[in-house]
Formats: C-alpha cells, structure tokens, sequence
C-alpha cells in the first residue's frame, strides 16, 4: 500500500523520465553521489573506521576525538591513526587499524621531507589522485568540496524557489500596481552585475556558509519570479480558477490548492538548470576568492590551483573531469525532466 | 505599435536610474573606497606604521593632516551627502563626461575607448561563428533526428552546455596551449606584433583568439543549435510542409523555401540578445586568456576601488543591454509581421 498516491499522470510522467536513458542513469548516478556525500568520512577520512586495542574495538569515524594515549601512544591530542596502524604493524601485535579507502581527511596537509608538494598521484602514499600546493589530498577535497557545493547550490534552490513562488504568484494573480512595482524592480535588480556586488560584500565580511546563500538568494530569485509571473497570469484566466472563486475560494486556497499543483511542472523542469547554476556560481566566486573563506574544500580553489600549477597536471585535470561529469549529469537530468513533462512528438518525412 | 516602442524606450530612463543609483549608493557606504586605498599606500610608502595597523587607527592615525584629507574628500567628490554628489555624477553623465579614474588619473572614456576594439572584435568574432555553425548543425539535426548524428552532437553540444565559459577555457588552455603548445597561452597580440607585415597581423590575433573564442562560444552554442533545431523541426511538423509535400514538392525544397524561412524568427529575436555580448563578455574568460577586453577592465576597477570606472562600465553596460532588449523585440516585430506588441 503506497503512503503517496501518485496520479495516474504523474506515473505516466515519471515513465516518460525512465525512458530517456541517460537523464535517468544521471539520476540515479547524481542522487547517489549526493547520499554517499552525506556519509563521506566512511569513505574518506584522516580517521580509522575501527581500532581493535587490546581487544577492545574503537570506531573514531564519527563522536569525539579519541585522544593517542588511549592507543598507548604517548600524546593527548588526536591519534594519527596512519602512524598508528604503521605501529601496529611494525610491532607484528594482535592490534589493528581499518583505514577508510581515502586516509585522508580535506584540511590536513601531509608533508615529508625533502618532498615539495604538490606531488603527483600514487598508490604507495594512497594520494589517488596526488596533493595540492599545500599537500592536501586532492581526492577529500573533491568529495568534500562536492558536498558543499551541491548542499549550497540545493538550499540556494530551495530560498530561491520559495521567494520566486511567493512573489511570482502574486504578481501574476494580483497583477495592476503590485505587479507593475515588482517588474521595474526586477528589471534594475537583473541589471545590476551581481558579481560586481558580491565582490563588494565579500570584501567587507568574511561569507560563510549561510551568509553567502543570503547573498546570492538576493541576486537569484528574480528569473523563477518570473517563470511563475507568466505560469500564474495564464492559469488565472483559466475556467477552473473561475470556478473554485464562484464557489467561495479565498486567495490563499486558489493559489496553494489549485494554482501552484498546476504549475508544477515548470517548478520542477528548473531544478537540474538551478543545481548547475549554483554549482557553478559557488565555483566562480570561490575561484576568484569571493566565495567560502580558506581553507574550506572548495572546487573554485582547486580550479584556480589547477591553472596557476598547469606543470602538475593531476590537480587541474581531477578539478575539470569532476566539474564535466557532475555538471554534464545535471544537465541530462534537466533535459530528460523537460523531455517527460513536454514530450515533442514531431512529424517526420522518410 | 510605435507608441509601444516609445513607451519602452521612455521606461529605460527610470531603470537606468534606479541602476545607478543603487550601485552609487553601494560604492559609497562601503569601506575601503579609494581615500581608504591612498591612505593605506601612503602609510606603506612612509613605513613609519605598520599597515595592518592603519584599519583600527583609522584616519586619525593615518599620515596625512586633517586639511589634506579633506582636499582629497573635496577631489573625489566625497565630501557631499549621496544624493548630491550622484546629482553631480549624472549631470556629469548627461554631457557626456564619465570623470577621471582613480587609479591611472586619466579620464574613464579614455580607458573604456583602449578595451573596447579588443571586446567589440571578440563579441562580433562569436556571434558571427556561433551563428554559422549552429544554424547550419541546427538544421543538420533536425533534418537527421534520432539518428547517430543526432545523438552524438547532443551529448557534445550539452557538455558544451554545461560547463561555464572559463572552465573550458582551463579546459583548452591546458590541452592546446600547455601541453600541445599550438596556441599561445594568453593575450591578444604577441610581443612582435608592431613589427609584422598587416597578414602578418590579422594571422596573429587569430592564432591568439581561437582559444578564448572556443570558451566564449560553448556556451551560446548549445542555445543557439537546439533553437535551430526545435523551431525547424515545429515547422517540418506544420500543416503548410506538409501541404507542400503532399503537392509533390520535394523534401530539400520544402525545407530550403518553406521551413527554413519560419524557423530563423526565433533566432533573429536573439540577435538583440547578444549586443549585451558585445561587451560584457565574461570578465572569467577575459581573466583566464589574460585579454585586455572590457570585461577584465571592470574586474580590475572594481577589485582596485576604481569607481569612476565602475560606473563608467555600469552606465555603458546596462544602457546597451537595456535598449539591446528593446532592439531584439523590434527585430522579432520586423521579421514577423504577426507579432503585435501593446495589444
């Protein structure tokens, strides 16, 4: 027994979307992507997914630092549990270490000496795809990186979403005066080069996380205020709109009840654009050093890292083939959605 | 439809203040404006304070004596409330005097005139490709739909897509300049080029501008090739080619003189669309090629506080993409006498 039930045009939607293979591989590929972000220090982390000392089992991945004396090891601070696993081995002991895949986590840098990073990509030093400038490891500042590029760019859609809805609808459902004042409005708005004033911000306050989502929330929410606008104007004309108020509909309920399930569809054929947009938005600015302060994992810095470095090739070709393949899936997802809500049926001549 | 246009032009004016006004008012309460920048130098130049320190102290323990820094404020126009002085700036605007810049002393036109052949070549250089390569693959698609080729350029076209402009110029830059060593890795023009005969010179920015024009194009290119596409092939599924087929015309013709025709509207309307182009360009991508274009002059200005060139720029910048708007619908009105606009 389903707890939602779809409509039978929803499922027929949704059948279309499945058919347009590489939209929905996309899908399933970015959604995943992002669930296991949600878990990236199993995957990788500076941090043992399990200690067994003196035959007590630790697992440090998530909690408070364990500190190295528990280890037997002679330092307060956090273990190292690299050195400690190479202790263990060298001691031959019946104590071990489980390392995740990636040993390392985003923020230290790992330098030997003698060695100069960035250095390339090696299986021996389990940099998979070698170091950055400082020595940090290139694979956990992609993946964290990622994590809060797609988590910016997913909360920048769902402000942006919320105020373009609210205002849109209202422009288009009020019209006259209140529409007229919000069109001049968005129109100096969407003129204003908005990096300009970003850079601006940015020079003044140090952004974090929220503070830049404000930011560009401020700068972003004019284009689905006016896909709803227009959605809105052409639904209001409709029979049913009529209806709904002859039979007593207040605003509040014509909107939410039957205005906006309509114009779902355009709702949701923006979201993969919006996802890219964001993504792509947070690395510009984090590139040109308006965005996330360091010595946040920011795919931006990696870009910028990779062009000043172009005789260390692993950092600007791991940056760019992740930004490719996330941004291209984004955007086959957008196409196939776009496909399953507005399938083009064309007359062909053989 | 006359007094529609009048009355969009006539609206520009409250808009192009309501820009303006806004970004004044932004570069003046924002610290760090260029007395801030003089000041700092200065102290750095008499090394008799440590810089950092400056920010705390603030003017009273800066170098320069209360009547000086008043000169300064009086200079820059600083000394007035805001409304006065942007008073002042737009009187200045309305004769044609966008002011001197802060950082080189000279006047702002004088800077805006050096950058904007380098952006005027650029924007023509992509608009004039984009549109000879995609119109021609728009109507190859269309006409090969579902097929291998179809396929293919899709995938390509869209990665093209997704990728923002500057990432594949690193893209480019890394392959073809870095590693292949076929293009140059940046500027406009080599060091010789003054000495070189005039094929000389148009060979040279060519072989410089492949690079940049790749990453200007990618992304107007999945656009303009799918509009091509789309609105070619609304029109082969239209009643009138089919009549025409029907009568016995053969397929290439009912493409070449009958959809062809209908389904370049929606690309003229766009032409309106890239005048913004022009100029604007991508400061990114004008970073990353190191090109001198107006882009880049407007990332620099604003990074260095250079506020007479901002507004320069901004005046500049939103005019063209304010009547460029206007202009795109006038061409939609010429192309297509069905179009009414004001009804």
């Amino acid at each position: 027994m389903a707890l939602i039930q779809f409509s039978p045009l929803t499922l027929k939607t949704f059948k279309r979307f499945r058919s347009v293979k590489r939209g929905y591989w996309s899908a399933i590929i970015i959604i995943s992507l992002i669930l296991l972000s949600l878990v990236a220090e199993v995957f990788v982390n500076s941090r043992a997914l399990m200690v067994s000392y003196e035959g007590e089992w630790y697992f440090p991945t998530y909690g408070a630092i364990i500190p190295g004396d528990v280890f037997g090891l002679d330092y307060q601070y956090e273990t190292n549990y690299r050195d400690l696993k190479q202790k263990f081995n060298d001691e031959d002991s019946d104590n071990w270490v489980l390392l995740p895949p990636v040993p390392y986590n985003a923020f230290e840098t790992d330098l030997t000496v003698g060695n100069y990073p960035p250095n390339a990509p090696s299986f021996e030093t389990q940099h998979y795809l070698g170091t950055d400038t400082v020595g940090r490891d290139i694979v956990a500042r992609l993946v964290y990186g990622f994590r809060i590029a797609i988590f910016f760019s997913l909360f920048l859609l769902i402000c942006n979403y919320v105020v373009g809805t609210a205002i849109g609808c209202l422009m288009g459902y009020w019209g006259g005066a209140f529409d007229l004042l919000f069109q001049r409005l968005i129109e100096i708005w969407s003129n204003i080069p908005f990096l300009y004033v970003i850079m601006i911000i940015a020079s003044i306050i140090v952004p974090n996380f929220w503070s830049l989502v404000i930011v560009m929330l401020m700068f972003s929410w004019m284009s689905m205020t006016w896909y709803m606008r227009t959605a809105t104007y052409k639904e209001k004309e409709r029979e049913y709109v009529m209806a709904s108020r002859a039979l007593g509909a207040g605003t509040a309920r014509i909107i939410f009840h039957h205005i906006i399930p309509n114009t779902v569809s355009i709702i949701i054929t923006f979201i993969p654009f919006s996802v890219a947009g964001g993504i792509t938005a947070l690395t510009s600015l984090d590139f040109l050093g308006f965005g996330l302060p360091p010595p946040t994992p920011s795919w931006g810095e990696l870009l910028r890292q990779g062009i000043d470095n172009l005789q260390s090739p692993w950092i600007v070709s791991s940056i760019v083939m992740s930004m490719v393949l996330v941004l291209t899936m984004v955007t086959f997802i957008g196409e196939a959605i776009r496909e399953a809500y507005d399938p083009k049926k064309h007359t062909i001549y053989e | 439809m006359t007094a529609y246009f009048i009355r969009r032009f006539l609206l520009i004016i409250p808009t192009f203040l309501g820009i303006t006004i806004l970004v004044f008012t932004v570069t003046r309460m924002v610290p760090g404006g260029p007395i801030e920048r003089m000041l700092t130098e200065a102290q750095l130049a008499s090394g008799d304070q440590v810089s950092f320190q400056s920010n705390n102290q603030g003017i009273a323990g800066s170098t320069l004596s209360e009547s000086q820094l008043n000169q300064l404020k009086e200079y820059y126009g600083f000394d007035k409330p805001i409304l006065e002085s942007y008073g002042i700036w737009l009187k200045n605007i309305l004769l044609l005097d966008l002011g001197y810049s802060t950082r080189y002393g000279e006047p702002v036109w004088e800077s805006i005139k050096q950058r904007l052949p380098i952006s005027i070549y650029y924007g023509v250089m992509t608009m004039l490709l984009t549109y000879m390569v995609c119109i021609p693959l728009g109507i190859l698609k269309a006409i090969k739909h579902k097929t291998h080729i179809d396929n293919i350029s899709s995938i390509l076209v869209f990665i093209g897509y997704a990728i923002p402009g500057y990432v594949m110029g690193i893209i480019v830059i890394t392959i073809f300049a870095f590693y292949l060593e076929w293009f140059p890795l940046s500027g406009f023009t080599s060091n010789n080029f003054d000495e070189l005969s005039f094929i000389g010179k148009v060979k040279d920015i060519l072989w410089h501008s492949v690079l940049p024009l790749i990453a200007y194009m990618s992304g107007a290119f999945a656009v303009m090739t799918f509009l091509m596409k789309n609105s070619l092939m609304d029109n082969l599924a239209a009643d009138y080619v089919r009549t025409a087929m029907a009568k016995g015309m053969e397929f290439k013709t009912a493409v070449v003189k009958h959809a062809f025709r209908n389904s370049i509207i929606p690309i003229a309307t766009n032409f309106g669309e890239n005048i913004t182009l022009f100029l604007a360009g991508s400061f990114l991508i004008e970073k990353i090629f190191n090109i001198d274009g107006f882009g880049l002059l407007g990332y620099e200005s604003l990074v260095e506080r250079d506020y007479p060139v901002v507004m320069g720029i901004l005046v500049i910048g939103s005019l063209l993409s304010l009547i460029g708007n206007i202009l795109s619908d006038i061409c939609v009105a010429l192309v297509d006498p069905r179009v009414r606009f004001g009804a």
